[in-house]
């Protein structure tokens, strides 16, 4: 059944698992960590978006392959953009 | 010390980016409304963009994410690569992609990303800067 997955399918559901682990765990190893993951797999954990994102790029250069978080961001916020438009 | 500044748009404070298009790698300017009213210092995004722009400069995707006000409802969220050269400013940024940014400009800089420099008129009221 996971094969039938797509990579981004994958990348996504591999995302949400570790974002719910590190709301859940402060002491897991993603917490509050900037993690990329390409094709189904964890490939980098750093501090910061841009190392991250760099090194991201680096190991899987198709960005369809790859999905980017920040672990024990809360998903659920709502956030305002006041009267620009 | 650097500082860039950019002449007000419909009067209002505006800042230039610069996209690359994954195609053929040229730069891909975009002139960008700069709010400070858009998110907060820890919205998870920095920049409002078109999401055909997003997607053209390969966009690493990311957590959709919500908003409220002028845009309102989930957004796709992606990483993008984006510079302000005058500022030595090369940098991966999380940015919402919608689809159709406010009439006039090609998206929002949101207070995140204002909240990197140091911004305001610099004593020109005909124009808006940033500076590091």
């Amino acid at each position: 059944m996971a094969a039938a997955l797509s990579v981004q399918d994958r990348n996504r559901e591999l995302a949400r698992r570790i974002n719910e682990e590190a709301r859940n765990n402060p002491q897991s190893p993603y917490a509050n960590k900037m993690v990329g993951i390409a094709n189904g797999q964890v490939v980098v954990v750093a501090d910061d978006w841009d190392e991250m994102s760099t090194r991201l790029r680096q190991i899987e250069p198709d960005p369809r392959k790859c999905f980017a978080l920040e672990a024990s961001e809360n998903l659920d916020e709502v956030h305002e953009i006041w009267g620009s438009m | 010390m650097a500082r860039a500044n950019w002449a007000l748009r419909r009067g209002r404070p505006v800042i230039q980016i610069i996209l690359t298009l994954a195609t053929n790698g040229q730069a891909l300017p975009r002139t960008l409304l700069a709010d400070t009213g858009a998110g907060s210092r820890k919205s998870g995004f920095e920049l409002i963009l078109d999401e055909d722009d997003c997607l053209l400069c390969n966009g690493v995707p990311a957590f959709p994410i919500t908003l409220s006000g002028a845009y309102s409802g989930s957004f796709p969220r992606y990483d993008i690569q984006v510079q302000i050269p005058a500022l030595a400013f090369a940098r991966k940024l999380r940015v919402v992609g919608v689809p159709a940014a406010p009439a006039g400009f090609d998206g929002i800089a949101c207070f995140g990303f204002l909240n990197r420099f140091h911004y305001g008129n610099f004593g020109d009221p005909g124009q808006f800067g940033l500076e590091t």
